[in-house]
């Protein structure tokens, strides 16, 4: 079967001959010239990495003197200053180095137009008072895009990225309802050392039926056509069995713990606007009496710098009022 | 069909054919390989487009933690690279070393433990990803005992191949086995070096590393990049330069491009895995290197491009009237599509854009989807009806399948296109004050449409491949009752 016999041939359809090799019956290759194009355009790729080891130096080379051309080459920076012990970031004389990746990030965050608007707003918003922020349409418009990015990249996970939480787990921030407070010194102490929301479990101090009439006069308070019997005993227990205590007895809740005001609308934790039915709102609320409520919000204070937590608590008066 | 009816009429001449063939030809474990190569395909694209509808609407993991993304992802990768690819390269290697040396292949027996070896290792690794066991090394999950399993398995395909070319009846090696042996070689190496960890305990399933920080990520993309030049490109382009040939039933366009592309792609490559670590804690000079050679790359992987569709000179023709060799020359297409694309998202400034967007994963599957298994396609088309010595079942159902392939391809390019380049301007995008315009989670928000788009991509992908398996399945059923109606007459 094998022939060893090299049998150069011609192809009557190219012209082109063949290398004589013959493998599996009729496998044979050409003997083309590489293609010329294809050659030079490899050259061109050299050449290409030549420049682009220049460019971004990669080899120890020392063609000129420093390892580098200046200004094609090289990247310019302010270092940073050391005074007494205290480290000024880029306070210090300028230094020209051969390109690489930290000195590139130095020069950026020193003279990149983006990165030198944003520092001198921000450093503008965080000397105003917040009230004088919102009658500055440019300040406010600079809260809203640089909160917007904090809010997204911090907040947004838990309260949504338009800030309205999910209902039984995190807040919603657009409201007028403030579980610790909506004025300024409320919400930068909340963003600050974070909170820790808390209702004890009734399921065990209460039966199933004081529970029952309990949540009736909580969706009485704000005007659900509820069972006027039921609700009237749920007043009882209400007053007598602790709900007072942190509700307080007019049921318009206490800053100091996080406790709801029951006689608004709005509900944080039971799913009642999605009930269709009063059986339905009067288990929504049963559920959270029964099981209480554990909910954590995480100091930010180490996280933020003071200039951050000041804009964001900008954004979010802003977002709030809207 | 009409082949098929042509097919059985000339069974009078076919037992003889056949018998002669196995006498030739050990076939009986390209089959095994082959029919494998096609299962993992339908199991691992599936699970690639499983995942891919998890990414479009989440509520596809259903709260399971085994079959979530990150569980399931390594599972889809393995099945398609190692399942589909590798069984096909064990298919193809071992066809095309036996047909061009003339000889069968060496230690037969050996071939047979390299099929339940190597598929019983990615089926163990499979599991073990949905259990939550991984090296967390992309490409490269399996733990250390699988490792060693896989590493025993390569060393006896490494023998039988280098025996039966040592063993050959032909005076030269023919330029397929070159690449298949560069394959062959080079996987063994990164296999082994990217794997030396130090297992917690014997019956343990943990291990760590012999790397750590830096080192351990050039490691590690040393291996990945070469996996991607070695095991997807080389062993690939090595049945391509069997296949496209044959089918042509013209000559390679140049030998002389074969020797120097064949150089110059295995030099080339080994330097490049860095750029996938672009401004990262790593030297800058690395990274420069691997951004150059990444370049210089460019026209070796073109050369090989060239030699395939050249060979066509002359056969134009076949375009238009032979649906395999549409295959075969679609997948050189996209081969140098990727090849062009891929040195061009090695340069620092646009890696600094594409790097953790979709287009990286857009840029892998047009290389795996539209080079790797398109080529394989289309030599598995030619092989098949082979091995059994038959006609396949059904012409059309070929054209079927490749134009759902095709379709689904260009759909998935294009939808991770518009997903990875839009997240990356979107994520370097500032507005009028300096501040950045867009939070993460608004890029992801963007990204849903495409990502629904390179879903349904993925099913036309996958739909394809079910439409292969049953041709398959037919074509092999369809013999084997020809067979036993041949042996019921004969015993008659």
């Amino acid at each position: 079967m094998s022939d060893h016999k090299h049998k150069i041939t011609k192809d009557p359809l190219t012209g082109a001959e063949t290398t004589g090799h013959v493998w599996d019956d009729d496998l044979q290759e050409f003997n083309n010239p590489l293609p010329t194009w294809w050659l030079w355009a490899f050259y061109a790729t050299i050449i290409f990495s030549i420049v682009y080891w220049i460019i971004y130096p990669s080899w120890p080379t020392n063609f000129a003197k420093r390892g580098f051309i200046e200004g094609a080459t090289s990247i310019s920076f302010n270092a940073d200053s050391i005074k007494d012990g205290k480290k000024t970031v880029a306070g210090g004389e300028e230094v020209t180095v051969p390109w690489n990746t930290r000195a590139l990030l130095a020069h950026e965050m020193q003279n990149d137009p983006n990165e030198l608007k944003r520092n001198a707003m921000v450093k503008k918003v965080a000397g105003m008072a917040l009230a004088d922020v919102a009658k500055d349409p440019d300040s406010s418009a600079f809260v809203r895009a640089y909160g917007k990015g904090i809010f997204g990249d911090y907040c947004a996970a838990c309260h949504q990225a338009g800030g309205q939480g999910v209902r039984g787990h995190y807040p919603n921030l657009v409201d007028d309802a403030w579980l610790w407070g909506g004025e300024t010194a409320d919400i930068e102490t909340t963003i600050r050392k974070g909170r820790k929301g808390n209702m004890p479990a009734h399921k065990a101090s209460l039966s199933d039926q004081q529970i029952t009439e309990a949540a009736n006069y909580v969706l009485s308070l704000s005007g659900e056509a509820v069972d006027a019997g039921l609700a009237a005993s749920g007043k009882e227990i209400f007053n007598t069995k602790g709900c007072s205590g942190c509700h307080t007895p007019a049921a318009t809740g206490m800053k100091a713990l996080g406790a709801a005001n029951l006689t608004d609308k709005i509900w944080t934790q039971a799913h009642v606007p999605e009930a269709e039915t009063v059986e339905a709102k009067v288990k929504a609320v049963k559920t959270v009496i029964s099981n209480g409520i554990q909910r954590e919000m995480p100091a930010w204070e180490t996280r933020l710098s003071n200039d951050e937590i000041k804009v964001l608590v900008a954004y979010i008066k802003l977002l709030s009022s809207n | 069909m009409a082949q098929s009816i042509a097919a059985s009429d000339s069974t009078g001449s076919m037992a003889g054919v056949e018998a002669s063939y196995v006498e030739q030809y050990d076939y009986d474990i390209i089959k095994k390989f082959a029919v494998m190569a096609i299962l993992w395909g339908v199991v691992g694209m599936t699970a690639g487009t499983w995942i891919a509808s998890e990414l479009a609407w989440p509520f596809l993991n259903f709260d399971i933690a085994q079959i979530t993304f990150g569980r399931l992802r390594p599972v889809h990768t393995s099945s398609v690279i190692f399942g589909f690819g590798g069984n096909a390269l064990f298919a193809t290697s071992f066809y095309i070393v036996q047909r061009t040396c003339q000889t069968r292949l060496w230690g037969s027996g050996l071939a047979n433990f390299t099929l339940w070896g190597w598929n019983i290792a990615i089926a163990v690794a499979g599991i073990g990803y949905m259990m939550g066991i991984t090296q967390g090394r992309e490409y490269a999950e399996p733990e250390w005992y699988v490792d060693l399993l896989i590493a025993v398995v390569w060393v006896v395909y490494f023998l039988i191949y280098t025996m039966t070319l040592l063993k050959r009846n032909q005076p030269h090696i023919y330029v397929a086995n070159w690449f298949f042996i560069s394959f062959i070689l080079a996987v063994a190496l990164l296999h082994i070096f990217n794997n030396l960890a130090v297992p917690v305990s014997f019956f343990g399933t943990k291990s760590y590393s012999l790397f750590s920080g830096a080192q351990d990520a050039m490691t590690q993309w040393w291996y990945g990049h070469n996996a991607v030049g070695f095991f997807l490109t080389a062993a690939f382009l090595g049945m391509m330069y069997y296949f496209v040939p044959k089918q042509a039933g013209r000559p390679v366009y140049s030998y002389r491009l074969s020797i120097v592309h064949f150089w110059a792609l295995s030099f080339m490559y080994m330097w490049v895995g860095t750029h996938h670590l672009h401004w990262t804690a790593i030297p800058d000079w690395t990274s420069s290197l691997a951004a150059a050679f990444s370049i210089m790359l460019l026209m070796p992987s073109w050369g090989g491009m060239i030699n395939g569709i050249m060979t066509l000179s002359g056969a134009w023709d076949k375009l238009r009237s032979d649906p395999i060799m549409m295959f075969l020359i679609t997948s050189l297409s996209f081969y140098g599509m990727s090849t062009f694309e891929g040195p061009m998202m090695a340069l620092k400034s646009v890696n600094a854009l594409s790097h953790y967007t979709d287009w990286t994963v857009g840029h892998v599957h047009s290389g795996a989807l539209g080079w790797v298994a398109m080529v394989t396609f289309g030599s598995f088309y030619h092989m098949i009806p082979k091995l059994w010595n038959t006609s396949i079942y059904s012409i059309r159902l070929i054209y079927v399948h490749f134009f759902l392939a095709t379709i689904g391809i260009l759909l998935y390019i294009t939808a991770l296109w518009v997903s990875g380049i839009g997240q990356g301007l979107m994520l370097r995008a500032f507005d009028e004050y300096g501040n950045l315009a867009y939070s993460f989670i608004e890029t992801v928000t963007f990204m849903h449409g495409p990502l629904v788009a390179r879903a349904v991509a993925g099913m036309f992908f996958v739909s394809g491949m079910l439409v292969m398996a049953y041709n398959v399945f037919m074509t092999i059923a369809k013999r084997e009752s020809l067979r036993t109606t041949e042996q019921s007459a004969a015993m008659a």
